[in-house]
């Protein structure tokens, strides 16, 4: 597990951050770190990374102090004299980051606010997966949401966004986007896939979204028209009928809204993946979804089917979701069979295989990410462990009763 | 929460019946279909709460609404979901025509007790095929909208005027030079005169062999009659030499179904097994030609060949169980219909009928009839299915005749009386050639019809076997692919 979010010492700062968001080189390689000359977005905004006492080479915006050096000096905050002389001899602004930070690297996209006190971590050239945030509204609220809606302005966080993407290290393949609701704001949803477009065609890209936006005509036109070559957009179908579906987004009206969603950009030839979360409510009509997809919606590019994460509202309503996925395989392995021989290409995310039943390890995927993934003590003797995804670090203690070492 | 789980809930009449047809399939259980076949079961008590607008059970409503059989006033999405899969079920239509049968001889060296047309001791040229008369019909043929073609020889045996097979290939290749349309040819022989310039042939030109095979030795030899009583070993040594020169999938093999079959299944379904042959067509026999007249083995009822097709049916399966892969051919026709949005297009099981825009068929001397049994009733004299000449019809003049229209227009299945009212409808088909041989009238009295009742039969045998054992659910979802 990763951690994203550091402490940093900032007394090296001598006024506010020239930027918020960098993208870090080290001093040895600074044309390899894979930057793109020819690329928007400030030169400016590349941080030298400075390990364990490394000499700063000039013309950085911001020097990246790790190593022993930097986190032995973070414990002793104030020490100014030592401070004032690491400054003085810097040829710009110097932030010592915490040991937690150590994994910093390369290519890596860190945004700095103006206290310069916290450093988060926006991607991580080594994860397989990375994914920005482009907003905490939503106009669903679902029983299990892991990253509970937040009702406030955060334009901000679509800047950002788009200067993550000019900053792209060479190499960067997998562009996840997520929310909240991120095609709630249309114009800086499109304007930031035009803008990835300009600057980074090559990505593949992966929009979350709970679809509704989509059952507008126009909207979906526009999206469709901004022709990036790989994206596809991720929209959860939670029941096969509106009922069951509704009160889990908790939101009347969302699954025909959604449903005309999908079949609008399938009309506009665009990937749609469906998700499903495996929970309560949703295991007994596994079957029954999978049957309606397949009969339905057969176009999808594929169906995610997704176990739990107990954080965000997954938590105060865990009786209303929880679901023990050694419960539940039955109802999972018929769903997978109806998928699979329609062939629909079907995924099962976020399950520990010890807990998944034998015959649905070849659609397991490695899905947790590389920075809330964790594996338990149990776990050390496994014979599979490798093959696993762990378990989520956030779902704290509300982890399946039937984990066990496969021998 | 906002939203309360009671308030997504259906409210007593809060919903309305979309287009179902229901039918009951045993005593306890009722099948609701809708407009393009998806199913669910129930119980005729919620049957009919479900229509009174009584029903208080959630989960039956909502899986009665996720089927698109019921659905709440004001919303719009299940119709428009009807509608895209009625269209898709639909969509083959106007790609018109994909199966042209080359009749080319009648002439065969076989005398089977059930053979409809067949001619032994005739002059050569008397019952064959002319170049000129095949010319003409491969013109009509690329005049289809289908971006499929399948030429099928037949006979007769076709092997007896193999040059003109020959003939035929070359010819359909280079007009297509033309057209670009996907070609594929098809030879139906009882492979007694396989040899080797014909293997040659195939392999080079990628044919495909159809075959009959009806069982064991004595059964098969016994309906299928040539002079050596060896028909038997011929079909299972060409069978066996085809697969090794062409490939497994190369060959498939036709059984007909005689009343010495009934008692036998299981070791039809073996003997299939035992030469590696992936699929069994497990059919009834047809009721024209001279097996009509009543000595070609066809006095069973229909329920004694539904008992013989069950039996059939299982020793599919429990291979299957063993780990032998093996299909019965019609019922992954139906599956297709039940499960999926397709129609495969079987010329017997589809509406509007597969007669003309299913398939044309052209005789030895260019007569056209829009099915091989239309072809078979003008052997008895009568000439109704015939649709023109290819030395002086037009493709106009086939495909616009009365000859056509009429069947394919009186026989539909949505508005013919009993199919329009049917649950099973969308599984099943118009046969106008059936309902006029044995009723004189192209819809027919369905309560009356050996078609109707056959089928019924095995849709719910299938419905039945789906209900009540998952294996046998998984593998018809299989078949239905």
């Amino acid at each position: 597990m990763l951690k994203l979010i550091g402490r940093a010492d900032a007394s090296g700062l001598a006024g506010p951050v020239a930027d918020d968001v960098w993208r870090v080189c080290l001093p040895e390689n600074a044309d390899s770190d894979g930057g793109g000359t020819d690329r928007e977005g400030p030169a400016m905004s590349i941080a030298c990374l400075l390990r364990d006492g490394q000499d700063a080479p000039p013309g950085y915006g911001l020097y990246l102090m790790a190593g022993h050096e930097a986190g032995n000096r973070l414990g002793m905050l104030g020490a100014a004299r030592s401070t004032g002389s690491l400054v003085s001899s810097m040829p710009g602004p110097v932030l010592r980051l915490g040991p937690e930070l150590a994994h910093l690297d390369a290519g890596d996209i860190i945004h700095v606010p103006d206290d310069g006190h916290r450093v988060a971590v926006l991607w991580k050239k080594s994860a397989r997966h990375n994914a920005l945030l482009l907003t905490e509204q939503c106009d669903n609220y679902c029983l299990m949401c892991s990253q509970p809606p937040k009702d406030r302005d955060d334009a901000w966080l679509f800047d950002r966004a788009r200067k993550v993407i000019s900053l792209l290290p060479q190499g960067a393949r997998a562009l996840g986007l997520t929310g909240g609701e991120p095609t709630l704001h249309a114009d800086a949803l499109i304007g930031l896939l035009e803008h990835c477009k300009r600057v980074a065609p090559w990505l593949s890209v992966h929009l979350l979204s709970n679809g509704r936006r989509f059952a507008d005509p126009e909207f979906t036109r526009r999206y469709a028209a901004v022709g990036l070559a790989d994206i596809m957009v991720g929209i959860p179908v939670y029941a096969p009928e509106p009922g069951l579906h509704d009160f889990i987004v908790q939101a009347a009206g969302a699954f025909e809204e959604t449903v005309h969603g999908i079949l609008n950009l399938a009309s506009l030839g665009q990937a749609v993946e469906i998700r499903v979360v495996v929970q309560r409510h949703t295991v007994p009509v596994l079957p029954n979804l999978a049957a309606f997809i397949v009969r339905n919606l057969p176009f999808i590019a594929q169906v995610a089917l997704m176990g739990l994460e107990m954080t965000g509202l997954a938590r105060p309503n865990s009786p209303l979701v929880w679901a023990d996925p050694a419960d539940y395989q039955r109802e999972l392995a018929e769903a997978v069979d109806i998928l699979a021989t329609a062939g629909i290409a079907t995924r099962i995310y976020n399950h520990q295989l010890c807990v998944l039943d034998r015959r649905l390890w070849p659609y397991a995927v490695r899905s947790i990410s590389d920075w809330k993934n964790d594996y338990l003590d149990i776990c050390r003797t496994c014979s599979v462990r490798d093959a696993c995804g762990g378990v989520f670090t956030t779902s704290g203690n509300r982890l399946s009763q039937h984990l066990r070492p496969i021998p | 929460m906002k939203l309360e789980r009671a308030a997504t809930a259906l409210p007593r009449h809060g919903w309305q019946l979309l287009p179902l047809r229901f039918h009951r399939i045993d005593a306890d259980s009722v099948v609701l279909t809708n407009l393009v076949g998806e199913h669910v079961f129930v119980t005729p008590d919620e049957l009919s709460a479900v229509v009174d607008g009584t029903c208080t059970d959630q989960e039956l409503l909502a899986r009665l609404r996720a089927a698109h059989l019921i659905q709440v006033p004001g919303e719009t999405l299940p119709a428009e979901l009807l509608a895209i899969k009625l269209r898709t079920r639909m969509r083959r239509l106007p790609d018109s025509t994909g199966l042209h049968i080359f009749v080319v001889t009648l002439r065969c060296e076989h005398t089977c007790r059930y053979c409809q047309v067949s001619r032994q001791s005739a002059a050569k040229n008397e019952f064959d095929m002319t170049e000129q008369t095949a010319r003409r019909a491969l013109e009509l043929a690329f005049r289809s909208p289908s971006p499929h073609l399948k030429i099928e020889f037949q006979g007769g045996e076709p092997l007896l005027n193999f040059p003109l097979v020959r003939w035929i290939t070359a010819e359909a290749n280079r007009m297509n030079e033309e057209h670009g349309k996907e070609l594929a040819f098809v030879i139906a022989t009882n492979l007694a005169l396989l040899d080797e310039e014909i293997l040659g042939f195939c392999a080079e030109e990628q044919i495909h062999i159809s075959t009959s095979l009806d069982g064991p030795q004595d059964l098969h030899n016994g309906n299928r009659r040539r002079p050596g009583r060896d028909s038997w070993q011929q079909a299972v040594a060409g069978i066996r030499r085809v697969q090794e020169r062409l490939g497994k999938d190369r060959v498939s093999a036709l059984m007909t179904t005689t009343e010495a079959s009934l008692d036998r299944a299981a070791e039809i379904i073996d003997t299939y097994a035992e030469l590696g042959l992936r699929g069994v067509f497990l059919r009834p026999i047809s009721p024209y030609g001279f097996a009509l007249r009543g000595r070609g083995g066809a006095n069973y009822d229909v329920d004694r060949w539904l008992e013989f097709y069950a039996a059939g049916l299982d020793q599919i399966v429990e291979l299957n169980r063993q780990g032998v892969p093996m299909v019965e051919m019609y019922a992954s026709i139906i599956a297709k219909k039940m499960l999926t949005n397709a129609d495969p297009g079987y010329v017997d099981l589809t509406s509007p009928a597969g007669i003309g825009i299913g398939a044309l068929v052209y005789n030895y001397d260019g007569d056209i009839y829009a099915s091989d049994e239309g072809r078979m009733l003008a052997e008895m004299g009568d000439r109704t299915f015939r649709l023109g000449t290819v030395h002086d019809s037009s493709y106009a003049d086939i495909m616009l005749s009365d000859a056509l229209l009429n069947p394919l227009t009186e026989s539909i299945t949505l508005s013919a009386p009993m199919c329009a009212t049917c649950a099973f409808e969308p599984y099943c088909g118009a046969d106008p050639v059936f309902h006029h041989a044995t009723m004189g009238d192209f819809t027919g009295h369905k309560a009356l019809s050996a078609f109707c009742r056959r089928n019924m039969g095995v849709f719910t045998l299938l419905l039945r076997k789906m209900r009540d054992d998952r294996y046998f659910r998984d593998l018809l979802w299989r078949w239905a692919q």
